[in-house]
């Protein structure tokens, strides 16, 4: 066998594992998902096939209106964790005694299970909790306030909470992009005699560019997905305030039965991650030394 | 050598025949998989005991307890259902029990049970899990739910200790004036999600036409029932968090003294007890304050058997078994238990009205009294969940001002009545 074959053949063998994992948990249900979409199906009972009709369906179902802009409204989450991030990840960026420390406590929340956190913070936004207790003493707020029972306030208060936990995730990406941008372009731009400020925003900024695009991707994509801090922390009430599209997916499957519904659904959220995801290509596509 | 060939033969023969009649003879033991609904750590010696019980007077079947979480049994289900391991005997409550039997997934319990075994229990009871004219689950335990009271609260808002609100209307002064003089919340009212709807019942509002085929819940009174809450929601006189964290947040809120009344079953008397021994210390029992319907919603668990069981007759005869008088009296008895057994003969026992210390026994002899007026009450409709969706929002929307009583009440007969 040729050599040039051969390697061929070997990378092949190599890929073999992970494509057979990924045909297995991500080719496979997606395919099967999809094809779910065209039928009615309870679980109890066969399929039934209908064609593009939950499609229509979901066209005049407000409950999908609903969802799928308080799914929207939950992206608004993404530039402020992203900004949030790289700020902290220029703080904890420096050769300081005990800065270890500090990048870990950041990122205990990301390790905490959602479950956990739900929890707290729930207790925490109580109105006898701390978030109130705190507020009252500053004199920000005359009376509790029901963070999670006020249907104007409910998604700002959970957004809030997935912002705290993934602060620390996106911050040590960006710290592995601050530290591969070398000194001497931050030098060079101080010599010549720019601010702070200016370095951050005409040095820094369009170098990490390469980055954004990356954790903006993932952080988009865990918004519109978003489920696990609604699930725990509010159901998708009060007033269907936070009931995001990955709630009445799994309403509809689990709690409806109508696994065809809910597939139809989940094929229009892919289609919203993927309009989403090319506008993040389309901001954020050129960066590093490809700015200047 | 031909010999002993032909004693080999004749010898491996007869013990082939031997074993084959051994084998033929020996009990078949079946496995009966048995779900119950947060029984555990409570009642698991008594589980255990019942099943010890039934797998000593049947030798040949063998009982798989599992206990499972009040929130995740639905799902649980459904999924073991869908992964064909059924199991073979389930606790219900009404409303997951009507929803499962519209998917046609579990047995109809009318046709299983012969009419002797049936008329051992409650009619009322018997009928509570009735979908289209048909049965499914048998009744297991009731409870109905009594009025708790915070002595000390109480006292300090100026209320009569040993005249605790005997009506609706007496429990909203109650709570009033528990509120604006103590500060405390005086209850968190059952009024989230669709437990509205049990109050419209217990106050003689009807939900459907008497065909059950049209939703009839916006009459002026219906209205004039949810503008009452709309009004005590805006005056703060119940915290803004009771239509999301309902009977679990008052529960809390109760446990840790920052609430005048609670009702709920006398078994939560143990969660209290458990989470705050001074309030426990604290509690005083009334009668469940009656609204103008004079009926009270007491939640039934029930046992249902899946379609898909594949022991059907067995699983039948152990849930009767579990739900027969003597284990449901027994079950009643335990101590710190403030249940009732579905069958008449064991809700006739003596027990039931002892007289002794503690509110338990005070809980007990009142939810005794309540039986006669306790009912499931339920709204079994088809398409269930999505009725009640449709309920829930137009509630909300009163509460949260997006509509007036009248608004919302009206928008959810007219969805209603597109669906029924």
């Amino acid at each position: 066998m040729p050599l040039r074959r051969r390697s061929t053949l070997v990378a092949y063998l190599f890929l073999l594992p992970a494509l057979g994992l990924l045909a297995v948990f991500t080719f496979y249900p997606v395919i099967f998902g999809t094809v779910l979409s065209l039928f009615e199906y309870d679980i109890i009972n066969p399929p039934r096939y209908v064609g593009w009709l939950q499609f229509q369906r979901l066209l005049a179902d407000r409950y999908f209106w609903i969802a799928i802009t308080n799914s929207a409204k939950y992206v608004l989450v993404v530039p402020v964790i992203q900004l949030g991030s790289i700020l902290l990840a220029v703080l904890v960026n420096r050769q300081l005694r005990g800065i270890g420390a500090f990048r870990a406590a950041y990122y205990v929340p990301v390790i905490t299970s959602w479950p956990v956190v739900g929890i707290m913070w729930t207790w925490m936004y109580d109105q006898q909790g701390v978030v109130n207790w705190v507020l009252r003493s500053l004199d920000v707020i005359a009376r509790p306030v029901s963070w999670l029972s006020h249907p104007t306030i409910t998604l700002y208060a959970v957004m809030f909470v997935t912002m705290w936990k993934g602060l620390g995730w996106y911050m040590v990406i960006y710290l592995a992009g601050l530290q591969a941008i070398p000194a001497e372009y931050e030098e060079a731009a101080m010599i010549d005699g720019a601010s702070r400020g200016r370095v951050f925003w005409s040095v820094t900024i369009p170098l990490l560019r390469p980055y954004i695009l990356l954790a903006s991707l993932i952080s988009t994509m865990a918004a519109v997905k978003v489920f696990e801090e609604i699930y725990v922390m509010t159901r998708g009430g009060p007033f269907f305030s936070t009931y995001t599209m990955f709630m009445y997916i799994f309403d509809e499957a689990f709690q409806e039965l109508n696994m065809g519904y809910a597939a139809a659904l989940a094929v229009v959220l892919a289609a919203v991650i993927l309009v989403f995801s090319v506008i993040n290509f389309r901001v954020f596509r050129r960066g590093g030394l490809e700015w200047y | 050598m031909r010999f002993p060939l032909v004693r080999s033969a004749a010898l491996t023969l007869a013990i082939v025949l031997v074993m084959t009649v051994a084998g033929l003879t020996a009990p078949q033991t079946t496995t009966l998989e048995f779900w119950t609904i947060s029984l555990q750590p409570f009642f698991t010696d008594y589980v255990n005991g019942l099943i010890a019980d039934y797998q000593r007077a049947n030798p040949g079947v063998q009982i798989k307890w599992v206990d499972v979480q009040f929130q995740a049994i639905e799902q649980k289900l459904l999924a073991a259902i869908a992964g064909g391991v059924p199991p073979d005997v389930v606790n219900l409550n009404v409303e997951f029990t009507v929803r499962i039997a519209e998917k046609g997934a579990l047995l109809d319990l009318d046709g299983a049970v012969p009419a002797a075994d049936r008329a051992r229990y409650f009619e009322g009871l018997w009928g509570g899990t009735r979908f289209r004219g048909r049965a499914y689950g048998i009744p297991w335990y009731i409870a109905p739910p009594v009025l708790f009271f915070n002595s000390d609260l109480f006292k300090k808002a100026g209320l009569n200790t040993l005249n605790p609100p005997d009506t609706e209307e007496e429990m909203v002064a109650a709570a009033r004036q528990i509120k604006d003089r103590t500060k405390a919340y005086g209850f968190m009212p059952l009024i989230d999600g669709t437990r509205l709807m049990h109050r419209f019942l217990e106050n003689g509002l009807p939900m459907l036409s008497a065909d059950g085929k049209r939703a009839v819940f916006n009459t002026p009174a219906h209205v004039a029932y949810l503008q009452k809450y709309v009004d005590l929601f805006k005056g703060d006189y119940f915290p803004d968090d009771t239509l999301r964290r309902g009977f679990n947040g008052a529960v809390e809120r109760y446990s840790a003294g920052q609430l005048g009344m609670l009702l709920v079953g006398p078994q939560f008397l143990l969660r209290i007890k458990e989470s705050n021994p001074e309030v426990y210390a604290q509690t005083f029992v009334g009668p469940y304050p009656a609204g103008k319907g004079k009926v009270i919603h007491a939640g039934l668990m029930a046992l249902a058997v899946p379609k898909a069981s594949k022991h059907q007759q067995e699983a039948v005869k152990f849930a009767l078994f579990v739900s027969n008088d003597e284990n449901q009296l027994e079950f009643s008895k335990l101590p710190g238990t403030v249940l009732f057994p579905s069958t008449k003969k064991a809700a006739a026992d003596p027990f039931f009205k002892q007289k002794g210390a503690g509110p338990e026994f005070k809980a007990r002899a009142i939810a005794a009294d309540e039986l006669k007026s306790g009912r499931d009450l339920t709204v079994v409709v088809p398409n269930q969940s999505e009725l009640y969706k449709i309920f829930r929002e137009a509630v909300e929307s009163a509460f949260f001002g997006k509509m007036s009583p009248k608004e919302a009440l009206d928008w959810a007969v007219r969805e209603w009545n597109a669906r029924l």
